[in-house]
């Protein structure tokens, strides 16, 4: 377990920002952490599962895949996008 | 004694050199200092300032211009201006003597810098006077808002910004280190006189100091004024710099300097101009939008410039017009909604009526910028004032040293991060122009820290929001800046749900 720094791109929001995470959380846990900073704060919560992938990508990651497994580097960019189930 | 006539002698002294004798040309004039491209010394000889004037005239004006504004000063001293205006309006004022007193002071070292090393005879003439210019800019921008300071301590950030670490003055601080203290004589020219005076401020100057007439600060009217006189001398320093370059066959580097300048300078002038302009400004005293007003003073003007000299416009030119809609609007909202982190107080300028005017000027602004003040001003109006203040950093771009933002609303979502790597470390940029400057000189740059970087670094402890303050160099509740109008536009919006239901 480490403290992972990651960028957080948030769907809809106007700025990317700082969200430390750890580096054993799963994708799921790093949307939830990055939501805290962006929902209801300055974007709605909206339907679906928020999703994470790297920054201009368009693969998803895993729902539960690591950060330590994802080949993220500290301080990368992520997208956090909402996925209609 | 007789006296001569300006004319018998003007030519001669200004344009006086000399021809080394005990030391090389290169000893005297080291190219590092003075940037002048192996073009020799002779070449230098025809540069022709457009603006001409003698040191007891420029005394003689000086004095007369001093008198003007300590005497305004003076006499409107009762007005108790600060007190009687709007909130939005003193934001402007707070603002613009902590991003602007002691970068004057940094603009002495660059035209000093001008004056002893530039091969240019004139240019080293003009440049004396422009270095008493800045002296006299940094000294009348911190007497004026001294008398303010003890009532109301955000006003002593226009002495303090330079010397805290706070991430504006982290900005402005990497931004003029880079057009001016950094730089031999020449890019002193070319970028600090042409770039970012020609091209920005001596416009920028005009315009506010007719918006403090407007809001009846004749007092700022007035010292902005006498500034701006001084600013449209010795910005015309430039212009002969890069003629004698272009005539000597240096027009590639000419125009880099002038392409990595004009964007610098954009950047700072859309988060500080960008939200006076559109959000402090209070509505009855708007007149143009920021867009406006950047297309009318700035663009147009500064296209004729380059094109007058020979030059091009810069690459990024489209990528500039489009910023033009959209840019400032994001930095406005991250400005307010880190409010604590700055030191003059953001008005939100989100009333039914602001947002009517910004949606006019901006079609489109609701669905954008729009979405975000609406879910803030729910919380404002529910008291979960927590909701709408910081709990992280946003992402610093390491060019320019701003939060890196784009286009907001669930339609238009749009931000475009661009990232390099470079032994190890991840280098972000606001967009491919920033990276595009940093690339042009990557060790020049790169051991710079953001405010992020550091953070990170364990600089700043604790590693929260207090520590961020403490490091950033605020002192006490008092210095953390807070929305201008202490949320008394909410009622407005309160008021316009109760007409609408």
């Amino acid at each position: 377990m480490a403290l992972f720094p990651l960028h957080s791109n948030f769907q809809a929001d106007f700025v990317v920002q700082l969200v430390p995470v750890d580096s054993e959380d799963t994708m799921d846990r790093v949307a939830e952490q990055c939501a805290h900073h962006s929902v209801n704060r300055r974007v709605r919560k909206q339907p679906g599962v928020m999703r994470v992938r790297r920054h201009r990508t368009e693969e998803l990651f895993p729902r539960d895949m690591k950060v330590s497994d994802s080949g993220l580097k500290p301080t990368e960019v992520i997208d956090i996008i909402y996925q209609k189930s | 004694m007789a006296i001569h006539q300006r004319n018998d002698w003007y030519d001669l002294t200004r344009a006086t050199n000399w021809t080394p004798s005990y030391v090389t040309e290169d000893e005297l004039f080291p190219d590092e200092m003075s940037g002048s491209m192996g073009i020799p010394m002779e070449s230098w000889e025809v540069y022709d300032e457009p603006y001409k004037t003698t040191f007891p005239e420029y005394v003689k004006v000086q004095r007369e211009k001093d008198a003007g504004a300590y005497s305004v000063k003076a006499a409107l001293e009762r007005a108790k201006i600060i007190e009687k205006s709007d909130p939005g309006w003193v934001t402007i004022l707070k603002q613009h003597y902590g991003a602007i007193a002691l970068g004057e002071y940094a603009a002495v070292t660059g035209e000093a810098r001008m004056s002893r090393f530039s091969k240019a005879p004139g240019n080293r003439n003009m440049a004396m006077f422009g270095m008493l210019d800045e002296t006299r800019h940094g000294q009348i921008q911190l007497y004026f808002p001294h008398e303010y300071c003890k009532t109301d301590r955000q006003f002593d950030w226009a002495w303090k910004a330079y010397h805290q670490n706070d991430w504006a003055s982290i900005a402005a601080k990497h931004f003029f280190d880079d057009i001016i203290t950094g730089r031999d004589a020449i890019s002193v020219a070319i970028m600090l006189t042409f770039g970012f005076e020609t091209g920005f401020t001596n416009m920028q100057f005009l315009g506010l100091a007719a918006d403090a007439a407007d809001a009846g600060d004749y007092t700022f009217a007035n010292l902005i004024s006498s500034i701006q006189t001084d600013e449209s001398r010795h910005a015309q320093q430039g212009g002969p710099a890069l003629e004698i370059l272009i005539a000597n066959g240096k027009k590639e580097e000419a125009q880099l300097k002038v392409d990595m300048a004009v964007w610098r300078a954009w950047r700072l002038f859309a988060i500080l101009t960008g939200p006076a302009m559109d959000y402090y400004t209070p509505l009855e005293h708007r007149g143009n939008s920021f867009k406006e007003f950047m297309h009318e003073w700035i663009v147009g003007q500064f296209e004729r410039s380059l094109i007058d000299l020979g030059l091009d416009k810069p690459w990024y030119w489209d990528t500039f017009m489009e910023e033009l809609d959209s840019t400032h609007h994001g930095y406005h909202l991250g400005v307010w909604y880190w409010r604590p982190t700055i030191w003059w107080n953001p008005a939100a300028g989100v009333t039914p009526d602001e947002r009517a005017w910004l949606e006019e000027k901006y079609p489109g602004w609701n669905a954008r910028w729009g979405q975000c003040w609406d879910v803030i001003t729910e919380n404002l109006i529910a008291d979960k004032e927590e909701l709408t203040l910081p709990e992280t950093l946003p992402l610093v771009c390491n060019m320019n040293q701003l939060p890196i933002v784009g286009t907001p609303g669930e339609e238009h979502w749009d931000i475009k991060v661009h990232t390099i790597e470079k032994d190890g470390r991840l280098f972000h940029f606001s967009n491919e122009v920033d990276k595009w400057v940093f690339e042009q000189d990557p060790q020049r740059y790169e051991q710079h820290m953001s405010i992020v970087d550091r953070f990170l670094n364990g600089d700043i402890q604790p590693m929260n929001l207090q520590g961020a303050l403490e490091y950033m160099g605020m002192e006490g509740v008092a210095e953390l800046g807070k929305d201008a109008h202490g949320y008394a536009w909410i009622e407005k919006v309160k008021a316009n749900m109760k007409k609408a239901s």
